[in-house]
């Protein structure tokens, strides 16, 4: 009975651990869509650079410290790749059918997912925890670097809200959201706002990628498989709603960590996942707490 | 020209296994073997990529699912040759079969969204379908996937590369029949504008559903040739990465065009095995930055390029020749607008007139969004033959309730009667096919396609053309839209895309729509916005002549208080979502409370001008 407890103890922080990263991964997918109107593909791509940096710097010098520069040193670097992306791409596609932005977009990761390939090389990497050291709860275990990453989750959303609704900036940005057209004649500096709304989006993919690090083997794979799932938690959540963000990465982080719990599902825990989004997509097309289109 | 192209590319198709034995003879390193190879797999993505063409250069449509029917079509053929052991031409005949059923299926769910929200849904339908194939172990291999071993007569490579062929040209046959059939302008007109597709009649949906699953028949075609010669079937086919290759191989060669995809095929496997048997990481990268290109340069794609050295070469003389060209309309249509010739036109069907009798009425119509009352408690009669006018401040209602009298928006409570038919929360598409025309108030055409199009298309669909997936859309009716054209006073811009004309002639087109149509209401949604005072008379005249003459019976709300006293023989007015009052223009002037809220500071404004 307490072995019972203890495993559900364990997935439960594993799901939560899951939905931490994927949490800040799809706020930042999130928030671009909310301002932008725009499905960033290379979101993902943002992800995996930002993985293979870190884990080289880290490797370079050491577990521990070396970490958290890398760390910096990725979110920096992925943010100001948005900004290349951004300005070099995107301001292109504003305002076209959202086609041409999706395969805009989507080239752009086909790009960096050669380049990655070319610099990081195909192999799997792996870098050791930070935080090491293990809780244990009876005969089961979970890492301590799993609480770190719930935590700086909630640390993240707590940033993200403050940054919506505290300053000039998130003012702005929900403008934005609501009403591009107003926004435009109150003049506020709009391509300016785009450019940055869009580099703190792609550092948070990068915070994403560094933070999973070293918790999941890190290969040029990953940027298609993190999109993937983070469009599931937009679309579930409702793109271009923080708290949609969340609830959704609940959803997702758990279901894939319980549906491997039950031995007959497992092999269909990632399934579960589509099936939630389509049935949420076919009750309510904009997601739980999405925008309407358009 | 078209045809000559058709030609080298068909002659070029026929004769690339014997052009792989001389390069052979001629170069002994290469491999007739292996180029014949590349020829089949440059045919059978040349049809995946155009069945993608289908939904996208055709209707608009980004689905991510289509690897998924690809994969289904590979499957079939793999399960009914390997597991019931019946002959391997059988599970080709039942690929398209197995894809089209599971498209279908698949397709309602995705059509629960539109655009954004579509595309993203289909991504979870190929993920599920993904997961399906990969862990569904005992019937599909799971991981491992399904190999064959082909059966003799089909072994040989050159055999293979004609059957390949063959069934390929079938297939491009039918999809080309089907995409300049009456079918195909029904996609076109979506692509162009969902609203307005709807607002001639199209069931936008059913369409959408229809090219869907159709392009997943021809996917599982593609996909049950694939396993012909990579005799394989895996579940990464399925993955949603996998619709990279036909959407890339699509943009390459160019979206708007029939075989522009077939082109890129070509060039794609040639890249492929040029490039990235070598450097396979550069050459995501090359692709990478070509599909870059593409979107942000060459929009139309490899088969677009002439026309972007046109365009480019047109920018260098634009100086001296730009008056020669008529590139753009000056606004004439409402001048030469010669409604004696509108009227002897065939393309609109008389109409008897009972004066008096009730066309429309609304009943007690109320509509809510949240909190707020757009619309409440409305009721109000327009006879046959009269022109009734809407007017009242900005957010009065007026735009709502034109939107609940067409469809786009369903009401609170409240019924619409139209022409004796309940017509009350009908979508769109229905309402327009009892004989309510619109024209929108931001005007809304097809901008891509002519204005002879424009209006052929919106008698295709009045008449009930739409649904005939042969015969040649562009050749029906052709005639009757030149007249209507010229009667319109566009007669000299036929041929031109619609969204090059000046504001005031894509006006004209629209109300031609709806002559088009047939429509025995017209609603007109702020007609003479963004006109001048000349093009406003003007369109005045025509509107009115028209009116009088054919008897139509007219709806609009307008700001411009001299349109309405002018035009209108009844108004009626709203304020804060109610009707305040409605009368002859004449008792409307007079009315104390409508100047109070509406006409009072306008007719001061008059009075101190």
């Amino acid at each position: 009975m307490e072995s019972e407890l203890a495993k559900l103890l364990l997935f439960t922080v594993g799901g939560l651990a899951n939905a931490a990263y994927l949490f800040i991964v799809a706020a930042g997918l999130s928030l671009v869509f909310g301002a932008l109107r725009v499905i960033n593909m290379a979101h993902g791509s943002l992800y995996m650079i930002a993985a293979f940096v870190t884990v080289v710097i880290a490797n370079q010098l050491g577990a521990g410290l070396g970490f958290w520069a890398g760390l910096l040193v990725a979110v920096a670097v992925t943010g100001a790749i948005g900004a290349v992306i951004e300005v070099l791409v995107l301001r292109r596609v504003y305002g076209r059918e959202h086609l041409v932005q999706l395969l805009g977009t989507y080239a752009v990761s086909l790009v960096v997912a050669g380049a990655v390939r070319i610099v990081f090389g195909a192999n799997y990497r792996t870098v050791a925890s930070p935080i090491p050291g293990n809780i244990y709860v009876g005969t089961y275990s979970y890492a301590d670097y799993s609480l770190f990453m719930i935590a700086a989750a909630i640390v993240i959303a707590a940033g993200v809200w403050a940054m919506l609704y505290r300053t000039n900036l998130g003012r702005n940005i929900r403008a934005a959201v609501s009403d591009p057209d107003l926004l435009n004649a109150t003049g506020v500096n709009v391509t300016r706002l785009y450019t940055t709304v869009f580099v703190i989006g792609a550092a948070l993919a990068g915070l994403g990628g560094s933070i999973v690090a070293p918790s999941q083997a890190i290969a040029s794979s990953i940027d298609t498989d993190v999109l993937v799932l983070a469009f599931a938690i937009s679309v579930i959540g409702g793109l271009g709603s923080i708290v949609g963000s969340a609830v959704g990465s609940l959803i997702v982080g758990l279901v894939v960590s319980f549906g491997i719990l039950i031995p007959a599902t497992s092999p269909y825990s990632l399934a579960f996942v589509f099936i939630i989004m389509a049935a949420v997509l076919i009750i309510r097309p904009r997601g739980l707490f999405g925008l309407p289109e358009n | 020209m078209r045809w000559g192209v058709v030609l080298v590319l068909l002659l070029f198709a026929a004769l690339i296994p014997p052009l792989a034995g001389l390069d052979e003879n001629l170069n002994p390193d290469a491999s007739s073997r292996f180029q014949i190879f590349l020829g089949t797999s440059a045919l059978v993505l040349a049809l995946w990529a155009i069945s993608y063409n289908l939904m996208l250069g055709y209707t608009g449509m980004v689905s991510f699912a289509h690897a998924a029917y690809y994969g289904v079509g590979a499957y079939a053929v793999a399960l009914v040759f390997k597991r019931y052991h019946l002959p391997i031409l059988v599970g080709l005949a039942a690929a398209p079969f197995a894809a089209a059923a599971v498209g279908f299926i698949t397709g309602l769910v995705a059509q629960r969204a539109v655009r954004l929200y579509f595309s993203l849904l289909t991504l979870a339908i190929s993920q599920v379908l993904f997961s399906i194939a990969f862990t569904w172990y005992d019937v599909t291999g799971g991981d491992n996937g399904i190999s064959i071993t082909l059966p003799d007569q089909l072994s040989d490579y050159t055999t293979l590369y004609y059957f390949t062929a063959a069934v390929v040209g079938v297939c491009l046959i039918l999809m080309f029949i089907l995409v300049r059939s009456p079918f195909g302008a029904a996609l076109l007109s979506i692509r162009e504008n969902r609203q307005r597709a709807a607002a001639i009649g199209i069931n936008v949906k059913v369409y959408e559903l229809a090219v869907y699953t159709i392009a997943a028949t021809f996917a599982g075609v593609a996909g049950g040739l694939f396993i012909f010669y990579q005799q394989q079937a895996y579940p990464e086919m399925l993955y949603w990465t996998a619709n990279a290759q036909p959407v890339v191989v699509a943009l390459l060669g160019g979206t708007t065009t029939f075989l522009g995809p077939a082109i890129g095929a070509f060039i794609y496997v040639v890249l492929d095995n040029s490039i990235s048997k070598q450097f396979p990481y550069q050459f995501d990268i090359i692709l990478g930055a070509i599909v870059l290109g593409v979107v942000l340069a060459v929009p139309g794609g490899i088969s677009d390029i002439p026309s972007v050295f046109l365009r480019l070469r047109e920018r260098f003389h634009r100086g001296e020749e730009a008056e020669a060209a008529p590139e753009e309309s000056a606004g004439d249509a409402i001048r030469m607008f010669d409604v004696r010739k509108a009227l002897a036109s065939d393309a609109i069907q008389a109409e008897e007139v009972h004066s008096g009798q009730t066309l429309l009425k609304i009943d007690h119509l109320s509509r809510s969004f949240g909190g707020l009352r757009a619309v409440e408690d409305v009721s109000l009669e327009v006879k046959q033959g009269d022109r009734h006018a809407i007017i009242g401040p900005n957010g009065a209602g007026k735009s709502t309730l034109f939107n609940l009298i067409t469809g786009q928006l369903k009401p609170s409570s409240g019924k619409v009667i139209f022409d004796g038919r309940d017509i009350t929360g009908k979508p769109p598409h229905v309402i327009a096919r009892t004989g309510i025309g619109r024209a929108f108030q931001i005007t809304t055409i097809f901008p891509k396609l002519t204005v002879r199009q424009n209006l052929q298309y919106a008698m295709l669909a009045h008449r009930g053309y739409m649904v005939r997936p042969f015969g040649i859309a562009n050749r029906k009716f052709s005639g009757e839209a030149q007249e209507l054209a010229e009667a319109v006073g566009l007669g000299t811009l036929t041929e031109l895309p619609a969204g090059q004309l000046s504001h005031g002639d894509q006006r004209a087109i629209e109300i031609a729509i709806s002559l088009a149509l047939g429509s025995k209401l017209v609603l007109l949604d702020e007609p003479t916005a963004g006109m001048s005072a000349y093009e406003t008379d003007k369109a005045m005249e025509l509107v009115r002549r028209l009116a009088t003459e054919r008897h139509l019976t007219l709806l609009f709300c307008e700001h411009d208080m001299s349109v309405v006293f002018s035009t209108a023989r009844t108004v009626t007015v709203m304020y804060q979502g109610r009707v305040l009052t409605a009368g002859t223009p004449e008792q409307i002037r007079r009315n104390p409370d409508v100047q109070k809220v509406y006409l009072g500071e306008l007719e001061q404004e008059e009075l101190g001008a």
